[in-house]
């Protein structure tokens, strides 16, 4: 009927009208923000994960540089949500572009072990310097500020479905950048790296440099995601940085599926409301967190969208 | 001027020298085989020639530029295309996604995020006319992990050919196949050179494909070269068939 | 001023030799397997923990000897169970389960013995100061250095004279070849997995002693461990050791200049060896 874009559809059709449904089946909106908000880190994530075959355990450096520059940007510098995303996301990509740089020639479990350190550096920087971040306490004192449009103000503070929409038009740019790029000339170069990286280099594509693009692209997109969930919490948490959160991000696209577009957002929604249930049953979540992602990793690798693929197969 | 003059490279590791001091010329539309027993540097010096490695002294010039020490890719760029003895491809894209991306690249696409419909239309064009002249047009849609032996050997051949090569290096295209296979490839290889005025150097162990193809044969034994010349000299040279007897003996 | 220098100087050898041991069975275990261990950390706190249950009934000298046994069997069975499945795959799944290991052993911990702090015994003549001038050399300290010391000893002769551990040097430079002569590569990953977690058993005694037994012991210091062998480069056990030596020396050093700086110099070195010689100071090339 709709052919291949028939599953997108759908999906952008639920997200549209998430809100509505979301009560219906005992969520509440902010969690559908939640879902919306990490489901686009784990995708930012998996552009280089799953695409380009490249394993980064570090990506919560780049969410924090995003959670941590809107917060900073609105309590000191400029009360304005907009200005403070947009902070939040070139640092970010700046850090990205540098630290791309100096590790962009490693390859596999070294680039994943550089990618842990080069993230801890970051929470160690915000962990450490209180004076500015709050230290372990985290960056309060402020909240995500209505945005002044000229003709309107949109009071995302007080209104949850407006900050959820918000959200929403920050993640379809995001994802539709994203699956454009995939789709092109470029994007199909990173499907060779993955698939081959000693093919492609002897088909004359310049391996590192592509690399390091979907390296700055993948970390850009991660920082979005950060500025959007400080802003969701009106809280920077240096928990947001931590190798448990690049974890999170990588067991999210796992879960769903690394080889299929929206598998990491599918992972991502899981992950939250398991998250958010266990939690709230037992003090021993993290027990919980750590027995899933061993189940996931032997039993379940593909993740949900990859089985599914699979069965549509003959 | 030849198009390929390599000058008498060497490749040591350590004290291992498995290329000693060898010399070859290539001219435009040749079609050249190294042949030698196992051992005897053959990939090592396809490796020298392609950039994979650096040749420890000599000289390397393609078309009178020295390419000695260019990235593999650069090399690529000026017009040398390479088949590897484990067929280097990419095992979960179709066929035509294959031929696609070569294509792409050597179009000069790599880094664009974008395509109008007409390059879309004249890409998807070039790629189907890669799988017929390959014979994969019946199976272009599936992974070519899933393929036979052959087909995925032709999809790598049509892929250096995606390139625009001048220099096409065929590292034993038909190792590991049977006789039906080896008669496909050797027949494809046979097509390209004729219709694309290529230069091809192929390594090869299957004496009935080098005889059948090649306009001159280089020998290789531990590193350095023992003969060169027209099959009918190879043929006859005593120390070539010393050199593979006496292995056997 | 020298006094000061000295005093740094040696304490930062001490914890570079701490985090030298940590970092050298996390650096066995990368180099034959290909996995990195996530959860060496939450060995090392099990190592500290069991040792902490067994001085009442066998003392400190006992508790050393057997606790990190202990634990290397634990990762004996845990690396057959869990580990093995996953040689063949991508590492990425490897390491998401030693990450997830690394949750349940600290949460698993926490449970056990409560979140806070717990009294670690060492016997009373080990904790005084060897001479009134050189106060800062506790007999502990010393102790810790002297034993790292014969742990390294003990870990270069395995590798050198036992057969075992010629399999295992033959192993991280081709496991394939090796299988291929008959030696059975999956005993041989597990008892190079046992061994690397002995060390963390170890280290996670001494660490209790030094620091004071919590869940969250072993993932403080597994960073720093990281860091060695990211500076010494990946491949190379002397280069971790050499890593570990040179980042608990340079923390030390910078005390005395810049005391809040301590922690952050080791990832300025990291960043430093990166920029110019990725592979790291005696790493081999072409081993990633």
């Amino acid at each position: 009927m709709l052919g291949r874009r028939g599953p997108d559809i759908a999906v952008w059709l639920l997200l549209v009208a998430l809100p509505y449904w979301l009560n219906w089946v005992g969520g509440y909106t902010s969690l559908g923000s939640r879902v919306l908000v990490l489901g686009l880190a784990a995708m930012s994530l998996n552009f280089l994960l799953g695409f380009t075959g490249v394993l980064s355990f570090g990506h919560a450096a780049y969410f924090g540089l995003g959670v941590y520059g809107v917060g900073l940007t609105i309590k000191y510098l400029v009360p304005s949500t907009l200005i403070g995303m947009a902070v939040g996301v070139i640092a970010g990509a700046i850090a990205a572009a540098l630290i791309g740089l100096l590790i962009v020639r490693l390859r596999g479990i070294y680039f994943a072990m550089v990618t842990i350190a080069f993230g801890q550096v970051f929470y160690f920087i915000a962990y450490r310097w209180n004076s500015v971040t709050g230290g372990d306490d985290g960056l309060s004192g402020w909240h995500r500020m209505p945005i002044d449009l000229g003709f309107t103000t949109v009071d995302i503070l007080g209104n949850d479905k407006a900050f959820y929409y918000l959200v929403l038009v920050c993640f379809a740019v995001a994802v539709a950048i994203m699956a454009a790029l995939l789709r092109s000339p470029f994007g199909r170069t990173l499907l060779a790296i993955r698939e081959n990286e000693r093919r492609a280099r002897f088909l004359g594509i310049p391996v590192d440099r592509h690399i390091w693009l979907s390296w700055v692209i993948s970390c850009l997109f991660v920082s979005l995601a950060g500025t959007l969930y400080a802003l969701l919490n009106n809280f920077a948490d240096p928990h947001d940085l931590r190798w448990d959160q690049s974890g999170d991000f990588v067991i999210m696209a796992v879960l769903g599926g690394m080889r299929a577009f929206w598998g990491p957002l599918i992972g991502a929604a899981i992950f939250v409301v398991l998250q958010d249930y266990v939690s709230s049953m037992t003090a021993n979540w993290m027990s919980f967190i750590g027995l899933f992602f061993v189940l996931v990793v032997l039993f379940f690798p593909r993740g949900v969208l990859g089985i599914i693929q699979r069965k549509a197969a003959p | 001027m030849s198009l390929l003059e390599v000058e008498n490279v060497s490749r040591r590791f350590g004290s291992l020298i498995a290329v000693r001091d060898v010399s070859m010329s290539v001219e435009d539309g040749e079609l050249r085989a190294v042949i030698g027993p196992n051992g005897a540097g053959k990939t090592t010096f396809f490796n020298l020639i392609s950039g994979f490695l650096a040749p420890t002294s000599g000289r390397i010039l393609f078309d009178e530029q020295d390419i000695t020490n260019l990235l593999p890719a650069r090399r690529v760029w000026r017009g040398i295309a390479r088949t590897f003895q484990v067929t280097e491809v990419f095992p979960d894209l179709t066929v035509r996604e294959n031929l696609r991306i070569a294509v792409e690249v050597a179009a000069g696409y790599r880094l664009r995020p974008w395509i109008s419909r007409h390059a879309d239309a004249e890409i998807s064009t070039r790629v189907t006319d890669l799988s017929d002249k390959g014979g994969l047009a019946d199976k272009e849609d599936r992974p070519v992990g899933e393929l036979s032996h052959g087909d995925q050997r032709a999809t790598e051949i049509m892929m250096a050919l995606a390139l625009n090569p001048r220099l096409l290096l065929l590292d034993e295209p038909t190792a590991g196949m049977g006789d039906q296979e080896t008669y496909n490839i050797t027949r494809l290889i046979r097509q390209l050179h004729q219709d694309h005025k290529l230069s091809i150097v192929l390594i090869e162990h299957d004496m009935r494909v080098v005889f059948h193809l090649a306009d001159r044969i280089m020998v290789l034994a531990e590193g350095a070269m023992l003969a060169e010349g027209t099959p009918q000299e190879i043929a006859a040279n005593e120390a070539v068939q010393a050199a593979y007897l006496g292995e056997a003996a | 001023m020298t006094q000061l220098l000295l005093f740094n100087l040696f304490n930062g050898l001490i914890i570079g030799a701490f985090y030298a041991l940590m970092a050298l069975g996390l650096s066995l275990i990368l180099n034959l397997s290909g996995v990195i261990n996530f959860a060496h950390g939450g060995f090392l706190a099990i190592g500290g923990y069991l040792a902490y249950m067994l001085i009442p009934h066998i003392g400190f000298w006992g508790a050393l000897a057997v606790a990190p046994v202990l634990t290397a069997a634990l990762g004996l069975v845990v690396e057959s169970v869990l580990i093995r499945p996953l040689y063949g795959r991508d590492p990425l799944y490897s390491l998401l389960l030693t990450f997830g290991l690394a949750f349940i052993l600290e949460d698993g911990t926490r449970y056990i013995w409560g979140p806070g702090t717990l009294p670690f015994s060492i016997p009373g003549w080990l904790s005084s100061p060897l001479s009134s001038t050189l106060f800062f050399l506790t007999g502990y300290r010393v102790f810790m250095v002297g034993l790292v010391v014969a742990a390294v000893v003990g870990l270069f002769l395995i590798l050198n004279r036992t057969r075992l551990g010629i399999r295992i040097r033959a192993g991280t430079l081709d496991l394939e070849t090796v299988s291929v002569l008959g030696v059975n590569t999956r005993i041989l990953r597990n008892l190079n997995f046992g061994l690397g977690i002995y060390l963390a058993g170890l280290a996670g005694v001494l660490a209790a002693g030094m620091l004071g037994l919590q869940p969250t012991i072993g993932s403080t210091l597994i960073m720093p461990s990281f860091v060695a062998i990211i500076i010494g480069g990946l491949g190379s056990l002397p280069g971790t050791l050499l890593g570990g030596l040179l980042i608990g020396v340079a923390s030390g050093i910078t005390t005395v200049f810049f005391p809040s700086a301590s922690e952050a110099v080791i990832y300025v070195l990291m960043g430093l060896v990166l920029l110019v010689r990725p592979r790291g100071l005696l790493g081999e090339e072409g081993r990633f």
